[in-house]
């Protein structure tokens, strides 16, 4: 595939899951539901769909507290400022490793994929996971911003 | 950079105008959707869901709306055909942009419409107005699957859109852009699974479109927008067959610069000086199209085109027909020396088939397409600027305006300022060849006059070289013209008010009235900051005696 930077495309892959991720959590505040509740659980009229008691600790977390929501707006932010970047995540060991991005953004899926709203956060993130797995095994390293250069197009 | 935001999107007349009903339009769209859903008596049930029912009917209206729009910058044989007519109108040469602000917009009212109905379902299941779970209906439903879908299919076709990506590898963006196909089947489908009802059940039909409209009450809104999708797929159609007609390659040149120019018979085509079309050489890629500018005048028997070898797909046809990356290295390397081995910079090698075992490959050409400076013959006074890769439109419009000086034939144009702006030279020798010709053929001095300025910082060996060759010497050391080369940056500041002056005073056009109106047409092609400067310069400098006016090409 051409000349494609594998991790300057996951980039915005994972800028994209993100910012719906931390829309998603600040949702799910409100309408707090766990996704896989179906399983085992009854459906009452009305009511919906009332949890098997296997589920109990996830809905401690997601239902009883928002506690998966928080975390997940939490960690999308940092992962946004490490992403688009934050001028002072610049400076950190951590910012050129593409590595971190990778176990966060598996670590951002997980809690996706726990609650209503974070689905599609999840399914891209692991996207995203995807395309930086191909980058690190593709050799690729982010290049040290170049000197003093300046910005293209403003010659 | 320069003007603010609010600025250039509310003190520029053209833009309000735009954004007022662009954006005019999408509220009031979504205005209306909400409306006529809170008000429906027949949806009292879904009604029940209150602000997030509303809200998700606007906005799927709007994005309705924007599916349709989004198709419309893309008919590019119909832009082509109205694109002359309506230049007053609408800037037909934005197409590209315009086609990002729909697409900006329907990201920004996909999160609206799909946030509502994540409450709308939600509570669909809490309180049971229809017997089902809210993943029944994002997961099973027809709605909610091609919902899903078409949101995955917008973030690959947006991530590798961006301009990044699209420089870096054009194939990514290009294949992942035809997944536009099944966006629109998405799109024209989502409400094939009545989700908005006043029955308890879906009224489903066994006729198209297979669901009973005295139930199902959308806004029907497939009915309008599948046009454009309609129109679009068999514009593709006819391309592919045009491409199809008879296309022979009949010389390839390889310029000691390093650039190849295709030398190609298609009776059938038929295009005026500035267009570009698409190339495919089946035998490198089945399916890449790329974009490359006509560089010859309607009057060749040929259309040609020159092609740098600067990605993988130029390389591979450099590699194709023998003069591979290694062999154009070191050509230019010789050409950049100057011209002590052998060849000098004009001279160019023919790819001879009767001698090596080299064969022509196959081609198929789609275009052509347009570019505002076809309208170069209806001003008095013709500016073009053209800097570094942005000369090659030039190219073809010289050679016709040479051409129609030969029979006579050049409308209300009287004079030509060429701008060559570039940061090497040499490595554009080819059009230097192109320019020599032209230069030499010059009748009449005061027609063409060119003007080249190098930006490129000189080193002492150029300098010195330049030195010893340009005094008393008729040619210039560095591009073997007449015109002297400049150092530095135009600076337009100077030279559109001086230009005013000399029309203003008669000495510039003689002959023409001093109450007469002169038109001085700017073209322009090259990167966006010269464009603006020289936006600028046109605005400022146009008086009532003296217009000046601003197109540029986009590539």
């Amino acid at each position: 595939m051409g000349n494609l930077i594998w991790h300057e495309y996951s980039r915005f892959v994972a800028i994209t899951a993100t910012i719906y991720g931390i829309w998603a959590g600040f949702w799910g505040l409100f309408y707090r539901k766990f996704f896989w509740d179906f399983v085992g659980g009854t459906l009452r009229d009305p009511g919906g769909i009332q949890p098997a008691r296997s589920a109990a600790p996830f809905i401690t977390v997601i239902v009883k507290i928002p506690l998966l929501q928080i975390m997940a707006m939490v960690l999308g932010l940092f992962i946004l400022a490490l992403e688009w970047p934050l001028p002072l995540m610049r400076k950190l060991p951590i910012y050129r490793n593409l590595i971190v991005r990778i176990v966060l953004l598996l670590f951002q899926a997980f809690i996706m994929i726990l609650f209503y709203q974070g689905t599609n956060a999840a399914i891209w993130s692991l996207i995203a996971v995807g395309c930086y797995t191909r980058a690190v095994a593709r050799g690729e390293t982010m290049a040290e911003a170049k000197g003093n250069r300046g910005k293209e197009g403003q010659a | 950079m320069g003007e603010s935001w609010f600025h250039r999107e509310f003190l520029t007349v053209r833009r309000l105008i735009f954004n007022f009903l662009f954006y005019g339009s999408h509220l009031g769209l979504f205005a209306y959707g909400w409306y006529s859903q809170e008000t429906n008596q027949k949806l009292a049930g879904l009604n029940s869901l209150k602000w997030s029912v509303w809200s998700s009917r606007g906005a799927g209206l709007v994005l309705a709306y924007d599916g349709g729009l989004i198709l419309l910058p893309m008919l590019r044989n119909i832009i082509r055909i109205i694109r002359p007519r309506l230049t007053w109108l609408f800037p037909a040469d934005e197409n590209i942009w315009f086609h990002r602000q729909v697409a900006y917009s329907m990201a920004f009212w996909a999160m609206v419409h799909t946030t509502a109905h994540y409450v709308n379902f939600i509570n669909v299941e809490e309180t049971q107005i229809r017997k089902q779970i809210a993943l029944q209906i994002h997961y099973t439903q027809a709605g909610g699957i091609t919902g899903h879908f078409m949101l995955l299919i917008m973030v690959i076709m947006y991530s590798t859109a961006h301009q990044k990506i699209r420089k870096q590898c054009f194939e990514a963006f290009w294949y992942t852009h035809h997944l536009a196909f099944f966006f629109m089947i998405g799109l024209y489908t989502h409400a094939t699974g009545c989700f908005v009802r006043d029955s308890t059940n879906p009224a489903y039909s066994r006729v198209f479109p297979f669901y009973t409209t005295d139930h199902c009450l959308g806004y029907e809104s497939w009915r309008f927008i599948i046009w454009p999708g309609i129109i679009y797929f068999g514009e593709r159609v006819w391309r592919e067959i045009r491409a199809r007609r008879a296309t022979r390659l009949s010389k390839v040149l390889v310029h000691p610069s390093g650039a190849m120019e295709l030398r190609i018979i298609k009776p059938s085509l038929k295009y005026t000086p500035g267009q570009w079309l698409f190339i495919q050489i089946p035998e490198l890629s089945r399916f890449q199209w790329h974009p490359f500018t006509i560089t010859s005048a309607p009057e060749d028997p040929y259309v040609s085109v020159h092609i740098r070898q600067v990605g993988d797909w130029t390389e591979s046809l450099g590699e194709r027909l023998g003069v591979g990356p290694s062999v154009v290295k070191s050509m230019t390397q010789d050409a950049m020396k100057g011209k002590e081995k052998g060849l000098s910079r004009g001279d160019f090698v023919e790819i001879d088939t009767s001698v090596s075992t080299i064969t022509l490959p196959a081609v198929r050409i789609d275009g052509p397409y347009g570019a505002p400076a076809e309208d170069v013959f209806n001003a008095e006074v013709a500016m073009l600027v053209g800097a570094g890769i942005g000369v090659t439109p030039f190219a073809s419009i010289l050679k016709h305006i040479w051409y129609r000086q030969k029979r006579g034939t050049l409308g209300s144009l009287r004079r030509v300022e060429f701008f060559w702006i570039c940061r090497d030279a040499p490595s554009f020798g080819w059009f230097q060849s192109l320019l020599q010709e032209v230069e030499a053929a010059q009748a009449d001095p005061n027609f063409l006059r060119i003007n080249i300025y190098l930006t490129q910082k000189i080193g002492e060996d150029m300098l010195w070289n330049i030195a010893v060759n340009d005094a008393g010497a008729e040619y210039d050391p560095l591009t073997l013209l007449r015109t002297r080369t400049l150092f530095g940056r135009p600076d337009w500041n100077s030279i559109y008010p001086r230009m005013r002056g000399a029309i203003e005073g008669g000495s510039y056009l003689p002959g023409s009235k001093s109450q007469l109106k002169t038109k001085v047409a700017t073209y322009f092609c090259g990167p966006p900051v010269i464009a603006k400067a020289l936006k600028e310069a046109t605005v400022k400098y146009t008086t009532s005696n003296v217009t000046f006016t601003f197109a540029k090409e986009h590539f």
